[in-house]
């Protein structure tokens, strides 16, 4: 029998939407949607505007939940063991062509990388060549300023979520943490929060350190804390300067143990990552992740 | 009087930028006359405020730099940002799709905000990101932007690899009709680099406050000391 490839998509749809189903009456925590602490149906601030179609039930939310997880990492040796499930295999270059985010895609898949990292652009073509493969699509949002309204951030939050995003990495507004406006860091970061939840993603908050003092970075993550982000993000990769030990540490010392720390930004090396992971990271970003698993696997 | 301040779009567009350094930034477009403040959305609301009145424009990036939203998210951005009071938005083209030679995607993306801010009475200018293209590729941007119907091509967002060249710049302005113009941005740095691209064709030149006050007080000295 020949089918189209939209016929074909419609069924796997269909088929793990079955699957979901049952696992969810079989109680399997796996499929429960993450708890998420006072999260609502949508995002409060911008509810009216959040009007696109969702279809959450599609989404391959069963393989992400394998991905590395700030609770369920217990210590590094882990993460020897399973380095590419702490690896955000990444590409955010604004010329990234087609072929480029497939193949992409194709290394993720080979080497069994937590997620893809790309701009929303693309999130809908990884989830498509990604599907069934356990490894997740993660998008940026409101990259790499953070410099949109909040309601901008939500809308482009539900959109990424619904072309199959289950990890958004958003820019906290930076100009506003500068001033002090730390309630207005905090909502910001809190609708975002709201809307990925309610949506059973996971959020991840770019502080972009290298424009930060120290007494900024504790607070930008404290702020990220009390909003409900479950990682903290060193930095976009396209500021001043990328992850450094002393940000990873100064971070995870902030949020304690149940937030994630993701160091991102110039992480070049299986050395590098490492060093990142001893340090408090529980995620890595990096467009070197196949050169750090090949030495990773020479050093073993 | 400054004959130069009319072609300056003065610009603080960084991610750490404060509501303090916008204030700033309005004053001094107001004291010298230039074109335009180019701020990033967040700062829309409160510059348009600020500039209510004076005849100068406020220019907002979107989708910037990088492009890397979908089509419906940039329009909500512009839409969002022309209802706090922008008059020009700066869109960062689709670059991915040119890349992979989708140029129908390119057009239509560009589009959809051309229409939105024709709309609202406000201008587009298309953002190619000179650095990344080829001159093959530059002019085929060029020409999608005006199908699309973009009021300006705009060399450079100011965070890619490289800024405005005169090359560039001329390139672009032979390119695109006469009713089109021709922004010049990133690391332009100095009254004689500016002269040199608006001689090379460009209409308005986008440059970052700091430097925008540096080339107004070079063009006094020479003015004064001719």
């Amino acid at each position: 029998m020949q089918l189209d490839p939209k016929t074909l998509d419609s069924l796997v749809e269909e088929i793990t939407r079955q699957v979901l189903v049952v696992l969810k009456e079989q109680g399997n925590q796996f499929v429960t949607p993450r708890p998420a602490a006072g999260a609502e149906s949508s995002c409060s601030r911008c509810e009216r505007q959040v009007a696109a179609p969702r279809r959450p039930e599609v989404a391959p939310q069963i393989f992400l939940d394998t991905a590395a997880r700030p609770s369920d990492v217990p210590d590094v040796r882990d993460a020897v063991r399973n380095l590419a499930r702490y690896i955000d295999h990444t590409l955010l270059k604004p010329d990234a062509s087609y072929a480029q985010i497939a193949q992409l895609c194709e290394e993720a898949r080979q080497y069994g990388f937590a997620t893809v990292c790309v701009n929303p652009i693309n999130v809908q073509r990884c989830s498509q060549l990604l599907r069934g493969s356990g490894v997740g699509v993660c998008s940026v949002v409101a990259f790499p300023l953070g410099a949109v309204p909040t309601r901008v951030k939500c809308y482009e939050t539900q959109q990424a979520i619904n072309d199959g995003a289950r990890e958004i990495d958003m820019v906290m507004n930076i100009g506003a943490l500068k001033s002090k406006d730390y309630d207005l860091v905090r909502e910001d970061i809190a609708a975002v929060v709201r809307t990925c939840h309610s949506n059973g993603a996971i959020c991840k908050v770019i502080i972009e350190a290298a424009l930060l003092t120290d007494d900024e970075k504790i607070k930008a993550c404290q702020l990220a804390k009390e909003a409900g982000a479950d990682y903290v993000k060193t930095s976009t990769g396209f500021g001043p300067g990328g992850a450094t030990l002393h940000d990873v540490t100064l971070m995870r010392q902030a949020v304690g143990p149940d937030v994630g720390v993701k160091a991102a930004g110039g992480i070049k090396t299986y050395q590098d990552a490492m060093a990142m992971l001893r340090a408090g990271a529980t995620r890595i970003g990096a467009s070197a992740s196949v050169k750090i698993m090949q030495e990773a696997r020479s050093a073993s | 009087m400054s004959r130069i301040a009319a072609y300056i779009d003065h610009t603080l567009v960084r991610a750490d930028a404060t509501p303090d350094q916008i204030v700033n930034l309005c004053q001094e477009a107001q004291e010298y006359r230039f074109a335009a403040v180019a701020v990033n959305e967040v700062h829309v609301r409160l510059a348009a405020r600020l500039l209510r009145g004076t005849g100068i424009a406020v220019a907002c990036a979107i989708g910037f730099p990088l492009g890397g939203t979908s089509t419906w998210v940039k329009w909500y951005e512009a839409r969002s940002a022309l209802r706090g009071g922008a008059s020009e938005l700066d869109v960062m083209i689709y670059l991915g799709a040119l890349k992979s030679g989708r140029y129908d995607l390119v057009e239509q993306d560009l589009a959809a905000i051309a229409r939105l801010c024709h709309d609202h009475g406000a201008l587009c200018k298309a953002i190619l990101e000179c650095a990344l293209l080829s001159d093959d590729e530059k002019v085929r941007a060029c020409q999608l932007a005006v199908a699309a119907g973009a009021d300006f091509v705009k060399t450079s967002t100011g965070y890619g690899p490289g800024g405005a060249t005169v090359d560039d710049v001329a390139l672009l302005r032979r390119t695109v009709p006469p009713s089109v113009g021709v922004k010049a941005a990133g690391g332009i740095r100095t009254y004689y680099d500016a002269i040199a691209l608006i001689e090379a064709g460009a209409s308005r030149l986008g440059v970052s406050a700091q430097a925008s006050l540096q080339i107004l007080s070079e063009e006094r000295v020479l003015l004064e000391n001719p």
